[in-house]
C-alpha cells in the first residue's frame, strides 16, 4: 500500500528519515542473512564462559559459554520478526476500525469509539505481563499476538479523528454526491491522505513492539529456549552478568535496542514533519529558499542569453 | 456538569469491562487456575482456603452468570481474597504493603517531568528552530524510543554497580526505623534518585513533543497576532496566549501516560528491587500468586480511570468551553 518509492521519496526528502531509514535496512539485512554472518546456531557453546569481546567472539561470550554475536545476529530476526508482524496487526486493525468509525459514523462509530475508548484507559504492560503469565513461557508467535490484539486502541483512536476530518473536505463530499461505491472512496479518496498517519501507526508499533518484547522476556515471562534481545537481557541478568563485570552481555542487546529505538523515532519525526509542514524547522526551508535563488539565477542567465 | 458526569458513568463502565475482562482471562486457560496452583505448588496455604479462594474468584461451582455474579460482587466490595505467597495475609494487606512506594516513584516522576517537558516545549516552540529546539527535540522523542528496561539498566551498572554512588536495592536503609528524621528521609531520596531519574527521562520526551507540535500549531492563529499588534509582552503573549492553549492536549497525555508510567515503574522497580506494586506484580507473577496479579490489574486500572477522570475535570478547568457543556 504505502509504496517503495513513496518511502524513497520520504527518505530522499528528509535527512532524518534517511538516517532511520538506513539503520533500519541494517537491521533488516542482518535479520534475512543470519544464518551468512554466522557459523553456527546461536544456542552452541562455542567458548569458555564470559569472554572478553576478543578478535575470536567479537562481542564476547555468554556465563554459558555461548558466542553473543551470533546470538545478537539470531536475536535480531526474531526481535524485527516479532516486531514487524504485531506491528502490523496493529497497523491493519487500527485503519479498519479507525475508519470505519469516522467514515460510517453512528452506530458503527458508538460501538467502536466505545471499545477503543475503554481499551485505551486499560493499563498495557500490566496486562501483558498477566497474559504472558496466564499462558506460560510465552513464545514470540505468542508474544507478537497478545501485543498485537490489544494494543491497536491508540491507532484507531487517532485514525478515527483524521477520517473524520478528511469526510468534511469537499472532495469526499463530491464523490459521494457522484454516486461512487463506498469502498472505492474508502481505498481510493481516504487511504492515501491517512498513509502518513497509517505509516506513523506502523513505525511506532514495531517500536513498541519490541520494546514490549524485551521487557516481557527479561522479566522471564518469555520462552526461555527462544534467542531474542528479550531472553539475552534475560539471561545476562538471571547470569549476574552485570555484578560479575560481564558488561558485554548486557550492552549488546540493550544497544541494539536502542539503536533501533532512535531509528525508529527519527523516522516518526520525519513523518510529523513532512505531513505538517508548520514543524519543520527552517533548515529545510533555507535549502527550498535555495532553490528558488538558483533558479532565479538561471532565468536571469536565459534572459541575458536571450538578449544577446 | 453533564460532561463530568457523562465521563463518570463512562469510567464507571470502563471499570466493569476491566473487571469482566479479569473474570473471563483465568477462563480462557486452560484448567482452573486455583486448582492447578494447589496442585503444582507447595503453597502453604491450607486446603480449607481453596473454596474460599475459589469463590472470591467465582470459581464455585455453578452456572457462568452466577460465578460471575459472585464475582463482581467481591470486586465491588473490594474483597480481593487472599495471597498465596503470603498468606495469612489477604490480597489487600500486600498491595497496601506496596502502593504508596509506587505512588511516590510514579507521582513525583510525572510531575518533573510535566514541568520539566512543558517549559523545554514552549520554548522550543518558541524559538522554532533555533540552536535548543534543534538539538532537544529530536534528542527527546530518541529519549522517549527508549525503553525503561535499557535506562534503568543502564543506571543500575554505572551508579550502582560501577561507581558504587547510589543504593541498588530497597527504598531506604532497612537498619533505620521509619519515620521523620533526616536519616530516613535522605535514605528514601537517595534510594528513590535512580528509579525517579529513570522514569523522567522516559516521561519527558513526551511532554516536549506534545506541547511543542501543538504549539507550532497555534502560533500562526489570529489571536496569537492581535496579542502581539496589541503590544503584549513577549513573555505574555507566550505563556498566557500560546502556552495556554497549546497545553491543553498536554493534560489528556498526562492521564494517559499514567499506563506508560506504570508499566514503566514496573520494570524500574523490578531492576532496583524498589518494595512497590510493580515488584509485588514481578513477585506474584512469579510464584503463580493468581489473587495478587488479578487484584493488582484491578487495582492498576483504576488508578489508570481516576487519573483520566482527575484530567476531565482539569480540562474543564482550563476550558471554559465545557464547563456548560
Amino acid at each position: 500500500m504505502i509504496s517503495i518509492s513513496a518511502v524513497t521519496k520520504l527518505a530522499s526528502r528528509n535527512k532524518k528519515a534517511s538516517v532511520g531509514l538506513s539503520i533500519l535496512l541494517v537491521y533488516v539485512m542482518i535479520a534475512l542473512f543470519a544464518n551468512l554472518i554466522t557459523d553456527h546456531k546461536p544456542s552452541k557453546r562455542v567458548a569458555r564462559p564470559h569472554q572478553e569481546p576478543s578478535m575470536e567472539h567479537v562481542m564476547g561470550t555468554t556465563r554459558m559459554g555461548r558466542d553473543v554475536y551470533t546470538q545478537f545476529v539470531h536475536g535480531t530476526r526474531t526481535s524485527l520478526a516479532v516486531g514487524f508482524s504485531a506491528g502490523f496487526i496493529i497497523m491493519a486493525l487500527g485503519t479498519i476500525l479507525g475508519i470505519s468509525a469516522g467514515y460510517f459514523g453512528g452506530k458503527v462509530d458508538e460501538v467502536i469509539n466505545f471499545f477503543t475508548n475503554i481499551a485505551l484507559v486499560i493499563p498495557q504492560l500490566p496486562l501483558l505481563l498477566v497474559l504472558a503469565a496466564f499462558i506460560g513461557q510465552s513464545s514470540p508467535t505468542t508474544i507478537a499476538l497478545i501485543i498485537g490484539f490489544t494494543s491497536w486502541a491508540w491507532g484507531a483512536r487517532v485514525t478515527r479523528a483524521q477520517t473524520m476530518a478528511l469526510c468534511k473536505k469537499e472532495y469526499i463530499q463530491s464523490a459521494e454526491l457522484m454516486g461512487e461505491s463506498k469502498l472505492r472512496i474508502i481505498m481510493i479518496e481516504l487511504m492515501p491522505n491517512l498513509a502518513s498517519i497509517i505509516g506513523a501507526n506502523f513505525i511506532g508499533s514495531i517500536l513498541y513492539t519490541v520494546i514490549t518484547q524485551a521487557t516481557i522476556e527479561f522479566l522471564g515471562l518469555g520462552d526461555p529456549l527462544s534467542v531474542s534481545w528479550g531472553t539475552m537481557l534475560y539471561n545476562a541478568q538471571t547470569t549476574s552478568a552485570m555484578h560479575v563485570g560481564a558488561w558485554w552481555e548486557l550492552a549488546v542487546p540493550a544497544t541494539a535496542i536502542a539503536i533501533l529505538g532512535m531509528a525508529l523515532a527519527l523516522m516518526n519525526f520525519a513523518i510529523d514533519e513532512i505531513s505538517n509542514p508548520k514543524l519543520r524547522t527552517f533548515s529545510g526551508l533555507r535549502i527550498f529558499n535555495k532553490r528558488i535563488a538558483i533558479l532565479e539565477y538561471e532565468k536571469s542567465l536565459a534572459l541575458q542569453e536571450a538578449r544577446a | 456538569m453533564r460532561f463530568v458526569t457523562r465521563r463518570f458513568f463512562f469510567y464507571l463502565v470502563a471499570f466493569f469491562a476491566a473487571a469482566t475482562f479479569n473474570f473471563i482471562l483465568p477462563r480462557m486457560m486452560p484448567g482452573d487456575p486455583i486448582t492447578a496452583m494447589f496442585s503444582s505448588q507447595g503453597t502453604p496455604l491450607p486446603l480449607e482456603s481453596l473454596e474460599a479462594l475459589k469463590e472470591t474468584f467465582g470459581f464455585i461451582d455453578g452456572p457462568l452468570h452466577l460465578q460471575y455474579f459472585a464475582y463482581i460482587k467481591s470486586v465491588f466490595t473490594w474483597d480481593l481474597g487472599y495471597s498465596v505467597q503470603y498468606y495469612p495475609q489477604s490480597v489487600n494487606d500486600v498491595l497496601n504493603r506496596s502502593i504508596l512506594w509506587t505512588l511516590f516513584l510514579v507521582g513525583v516522576s510525572s510531575l518533573i517531568s510535566f514541568s520539566i517537558g512543558s517549559i523545554a516545549g514552549i520554548y522550543a516552540a518558541w524559538n522554532r528552530g533555533g540552536v535548543f529546539d534543534t538539538l532537544f527535540s529530536p534528542l527527546s522523542l530518541v529519549m522517549q524510543s527508549m525503553p525503561a528496561v535499557i535506562i534503568s539498566l543502564l543506571f543500575l551498572f554505572t551508579f550502582g554497580v560501577a561507581l558504587d554512588w547510589l543504593p541498588t536495592g530497597y527504598a531506604y536503609n532497612i537498619d533505620l526505623d521509619p519515620g521523620f528524621t533526616y536519616a530516613y528521609l535522605s535514605s528514601v531520596f537517595e534510594h528513590s534518585l535512580m528509579p525517579i531519574i529513570t522514569l523522567v527521562i522516559v516521561q519527558v520526551g513526551g511532554y516536549l513533543i506534545t506541547i511543542r507540535n501543538n504549539m507550532i500549531n497555534l502560533l500562526g492563529e489570529d489571536y496569537i497576532v492581535m496579542a502581539r499588534a496589541k503590544g503584549l509582552s513577549e513573555l505574555r503573549v507566550m505563556l498566557n496566549y500560546g502556552a495556554r492553549n497549546a497545553i491543553l492536549p498536554s493534560v489528556t497525555t498526562f492521564a494517559m501516560t499514567i499506563g506508560v508510567v506504570l508499566g514503566g515503574s514496573l520494570i524500574t522497580e523490578y531492576v532496583f528491587n524498589y518494595p512497590g506494586l510493580g515488584n509485588t506484580l514481578y513477585q506474584a507473577i512469579v510464584n503463580r500468586d493468581y489473587p495478587v496479579i488479578q487484584g493488582q490489574l484491578l487495582m492498576m486500572t483504576l488508578a489508570m480511570l481516576s487519573m483520566n477522570f482527575l484530567a476531565d475535570m482539569a480540562y474543564v478547568f482550563l476550558d471554559p468551553r465545557l464547563r456548560n457543556a
